[in-house]
């Protein structure tokens, strides 16, 4: 096992240098020179001390160390990507990159890209660690449910229902949600994150936080109840339909245990594969919401950087669902790993 | 048995491989034991065809191909910036020509329209008011008259884009409607408010002194003016929406006066120019209605008849009567107008028929033919046969509203209309038809899928054969890269390339083909990975390696054994791919990184209800453009899952 761990955290790691590099290529595309606009706004700033003819040279001096500042005092991609990495050194001797803690710089909120995306992670990891508890909790019955009662009018409605929940792109759900909630019923707020000008604390903060987040998780949850059944039915009715099954019924185990315990854990293998990528996939899918809602959330921070085109911000974040996703496909493989010995024994 | 030979019989068992074998079963077998034996093909139609919900499924599907394939194709005047600033947030309705009855029996006196509603006033002295009458967000309706108005006798009525005008016969003033920039009556506030005219007081205390001797009664946007003969002018209204105004405050001495969308424009006693207290303005005028050349309006005046004698304003033209019966026009008509007809020798308009509509001008001549002319959006250019055929009396009127026509004869019986009748499905913030727009929209949007899906399934089938026929390292290679790819989030990724495109110049068609290929190539993992998989099943399986033994050459084993397994899985991935593909165009485009707007395609058209105002108050502009894209993507997604679970010979085995 451990080195099958190994194995997989090398080939994580390999993956992750080569989408990071493929990523800050294309980001690099972008048609924007940091050092030269720099050196021009101090150009002209000291324009009425210099004498016209310095001008010139003075652009260019300033030019070539705001390029050695900011590392783009080469063309090779490959070592500007190592500077951004933080393992070649800038032009002075030292490293300054992602490894030193170097995140990049936000030019539209004047920051460093860590201080602005500390808040929206949080948000963001609370948001979606609650909407998979929820939609995990409803959906594992009900697709086990419907497993077992195949083809009853329950298990046709939910195929049905889940059809339409699937096909469905997240913000009509939103919008459908706000007209029904706020706009029809006047129960929740339409968006924001507390209420404007509040200043709670303790428990009040907290149930001022609930009661504008309830919309958003409820809409997330409903929009991602549909896949995870389907997924979780089918699964069950595979596991249903082995030879085991069939001996256990046969030897009069109790029908609890045969769905529970036998069907149960052989269909545990597939859903958790998908439980895991879907769960990643949430990320980048409550960009909708949050942006819906308004909430604080990284994908409200991806959408407005990418119309404020601050690139270092999306960079980041852009980097951090690839992470996210590798991770995930890392503990995929060691749960399947553990759950099926197969796996284990192959490879 | 015999055994047949030749052409015919080789493509009979080509079409129908199960009818030899069935031949042998019946001279075999006794009745009882036949069993029907189908080929794999038509197992699976039959089974497909047996879900009542997929037959279903396919038909919207195909009805919505229909519809956004062809229904583009009649809608002519479609233009996809096209925007009318007084047509905008008008709710779903076809009642915009829809004269009430009872005012037809009272007689019709007379009708006028600026906005998305039109008022009429009947003989007996009542208003009606009919058309799409919910003003805004402000929660009003227009159509709710007042009773003091239902009650009083009434003689001149106007409306103006969210407020009407009426005034009784005890020279009463009476105004309903959006109050909120003084378009009606007097109020205190409204006199604090400075970007207010204010109604004269004594006019709001005591009415009009002499009913008789009103000329004119006009409502523009938020603007009312009163004419009276002796040249006296009473107006009033939102100072911003007509820059010059404060020109007309205090003016005596028009004889005629008439709202364009931006100026107002009067006619003074001389009727040598037109006054509108702005210098350069309204100075070329032009004989006929689009192409003629322009003359200075000094000279225009003195080769026909050396005066003008009454104007009346569409949005951004003046039409001018002249002494001698010709018309004029200046400012501009809309660039798909109608031309002027061409009259015969002799004939000319009567003054007092001419009406201005928004865009088109009616009027009857004096051999009793009517004419309607200039913009012809919405048809109201374009007089009926019936119409045509007539001879009318000078008794006959013609009304226009702002995108429709009334002809009314003598009794005040409405002879015909024609026009603008409504939107099926509302007109969106920008006062395009809903409609109109989703049909196109649904064009792209199906478009922009099927290509993507198509770019999708041949990378993915190019990658997944070679993956799954070549094995070994090769297959390695390329399912890294696969997983690779399949690892970069779709949506996030997407949105940051259409974003970093956007900043290069290049044309809307190319940025379209662009996002299209983005979508194709970050999603052609799935089908590569499942190709892949079923190609090595088959090759794996029993009869493929019974068919190498017995020697059957590869590309035979190729075509015959394993491409039909594999055909299925592409033809299940193309379905439920299009279905998702058409999802990730509409949340880019609903984002704003997609599709750009005078484009439309359905997710950039729910790009508007981004906020709860529109959610709440303008249901229509997402609720229809929500239901096409979700009945079409359900469908699909049923057909898709149809197909797939027809042809899974396990589905079967476990019924």
């Amino acid at each position: 096992m451990g080195k099958y761990i190994l194995k997989r955290l090398l080939y994580v790691f390999v993956v992750l240098i080569l989408l990071t590099f493929i990523l800050y290529n294309v980001y690099s595309l972008v048609p924007q020179n940091r050092a030269y606009t720099d050196a021009k706004t101090e150009v002209n700033a000291m324009k009425n001390m210099l004498k016209p003819s310095e001008i010139d040279a003075k652009f260019d001096e300033l030019y070539l160390k705001y390029q050695r500042m900011y590392g783009t005092d080469t063309d090779n991609k490959i070592v500007r990507y190592l500077r951004w990495v933080g393992v070649w050194p800038f032009y002075d001797g030292h490293c300054n990159g992602l490894l030193q803690g170097n995140f990049g710089y936000s030019w539209e909120e004047r920051a460093e890209v860590v201080t602005i995306i500390g808040d929206p992670m949080k948000n963001t990891l609370f948001l979606n660690l609650f909407v998979t508890v929820i939609a995990l909790g409803i959906t594992i019955p009900l697709g086990i449910r419907c497993a077992v009662k195949r083809g009853s009018v329950l298990d046709k409605t939910v195929q049905v229902v889940t059809i339409v929940g699937y096909s469905l792109p997240i913000f009509i759900f939103c919008i459908f949600f706000i007209f029904i909630f706020c706009s029809v019923l006047h129960w929740l707020p339409p968006s924001g994150m507390k209420t404007p000008g509040s200043n709670y604390t303790g428990w009040k903060w907290f149930w001022d936080r609930v009661y504008y987040m309830i919309l958003p998780i409820i809409t997330l949850t409903f929009s991602s109840l549909a896949y995870m059944t389907r997924l979780t039915r089918t699964a069950m009715l595979d596991a249903l339909s082995m030879d085991c099954i069939r001996t256990a019924r046969a030897k009069g185990v109790r029908e609890r245990t045969v769905i529970y315990s036998h069907a149960w854990r052989n269909a545990l293998i597939p859903i958790i594969t998908v439980v895991i990528g879907w769960f990643l996939g949430l990320f980048s899918g409550s960009m909708i919401t949050e942006s819906m809602f308004a909430l604080n959330g990284m994908g409200t921070l991806f959408l407005k950087s990418m119309r404020t085109a601050d690139y270092d911000v999306i960079m980041l974040i852009e980097c951090f669902y690839v992470f996210i996703g590798l991770i995930g496909n890392l503990i995929t493989d060691l749960v399947y790993g553990l759950v099926d010995p197969r796996v284990r024994v192959n490879k | 048995m015999e055994k047949k030979k030749g052409i015919g019989n080789w493509f009979r068992r080509l079409l129908f491989p199960g009818k030899e074998l069935k031949e042998v079963a019946d001279q075999q077998l006794t009745e009882k034991d036949v069993i029907e034996i189908t080929s794999p093909g038509k197992q699976v139609a039959q089974k497909f065809f047996r879900n009542k919900l997929a037959i279903g499924a396919l038909v919207v599907v195909f009805l919505m191909f229909c519809f956004v394939i062809f229904a583009p194709k009649f809608m002519k005047n479609y233009s996809d910036s096209y925007t009318e600033i007084t047509q905008k947030n008008v709710p779903p309705t076809l009642t915009m020509m829809s004269v009430p009855a009872k005012m037809q029996e009272e007689g019709i006196k007379s009708i006028d329209g600026y906005g998305s509603f039109t008022l009429g006033l009947s003989n007996a002295g009542n208003v009606y008011i009919w058309g799409a009458t919910q003003i805004n967000t402000s929660g009003i309706d227009i159509g709710d008259i007042p009773q003091e108005v239902l009650d009083a006798n009434i003689l001149y009525a106007a409306a103006g884009i969210d407020h009407c005008i009426a005034i009784d016969d005890q020279g009463k003033i009476y105004g309903w409607g959006n109050n909120r920039l003084g378009q009606y009556g007097y109020s205190p506030e409204a006199e604090d408010d400075p970007s207010i005219v204010v109604m004269p007081q004594e006019l709001h205390d005591n009415g009009i002194p002499n009913v008789n001797d009103i000329k004119k009664l006009t409502c523009g946007w938020q603007c009312t003016a009163i004419l009276m003969n002796d040249g006296t002018l009473y107006i009033w209204g939102n100072m911003h929406t007509y820059a010059n105004l404060e020109n007309f405050v205090e003016k005596q001495g028009l004889v005629d006066i008439d709202f364009t969308l931006n100026y107002i424009v009067g006619l003074d006693k001389k009727g040598q120019t037109i006054f509108s207290g702005l210098r350069k303005m309204y100075e070329d005028v032009r004989e006929d209605t689009l192409v003629g050349p322009t003359t200075k309006i000094k000279d225009f005046v003195k080769a026909h008849g050396k005066k003008i004698v009454g104007i009346e304003a569409t949005s951004n033209s003046v039409v001018l009567m002249m002494a001698d019966n010709t018309l004029g026009y200046v400012g501009d008509l809309p660039l798909e107008a109608v031309g002027m007809p061409k009259l015969s020798e002799g004939e000319y308009f009567l003054p007092n028929t001419i009406s201005a509509g928004t865009y088109h001008i009616v009027g009857i001549t004096n051999k009793g033919n009517v004419y309607s002319w200039g913009g012809n959006h919405f048809g109201q250019a374009t007089v009926p046969k019936k119409v045509a055929s007539i001879k009318v009396d000078e008794s006959y009127k013609v009304f226009s509203g702002a995108f429709q026509n009334y002809l009314v004869d003598g009794n005040g019986k409405l002879v015909d209309k024609w026009g603008l009748n409504g939107y099926i499905f509302g007109t969106d913030t920008y006062g395009a038809d809903e409609f109109q727009r989703i049909a196109n929209g649904g064009l792209m949007t199906m478009t922009i899928g099927a290509v993507a899906v198509i770019i999708e399934i041949i990378i993915g089938i190019i990658i997944g054969c070679i993956a799954g026929y070549c094995g070994g390292w090769v297959d390695i290679l390329l399912m890294r890269i696969a997983e690779v790819v399949g690892n970069i989030p779709l949506l996030p990724f997407a949105l940051a390339l259409s974003a970093l495109l956007a900043q290069v110049n290049m044309s809307a068609t190319m940025r379209i083909f662009i996002l299209m290929c983005i979508i194709g190539v970050l999603g052609w993992t799935g089908i590569a990975y499942m190709l892949r998989a079923q190609i090595l099943l088959a090759r794996e399986s029993e009869y493929v390696l019974a068919a190498k033994s017995m020697g059957v050459r590869e590309t035979r084993i190729a075509i015959k054994h394993i491409l039909p397994n594999v055909l299925s899985v592409i033809l299940v991935q193309i379905t439920l791919g299009f279905a998702s593909c058409m999802l990730t165009e509409s949340s880019m485009s609903y984002l704003g990184f997609g599709v750009q707007y005078p484009q439309p395609t359905w997710g950039n058209m729910l790009n508007a209800a981004t906020n709860s105002t529109v959610i709440k108050n303008y249901w229509w502009q997402w609720v229809f453009t929500s239901l096409f894209l979700s009945i079409t993507t359900i469908c699909i997604n049923i057909v898709g899952d149809a197909l797939r679970d027809a042809l899974d010979p396990k589905s079967s085995s476990k019924e």
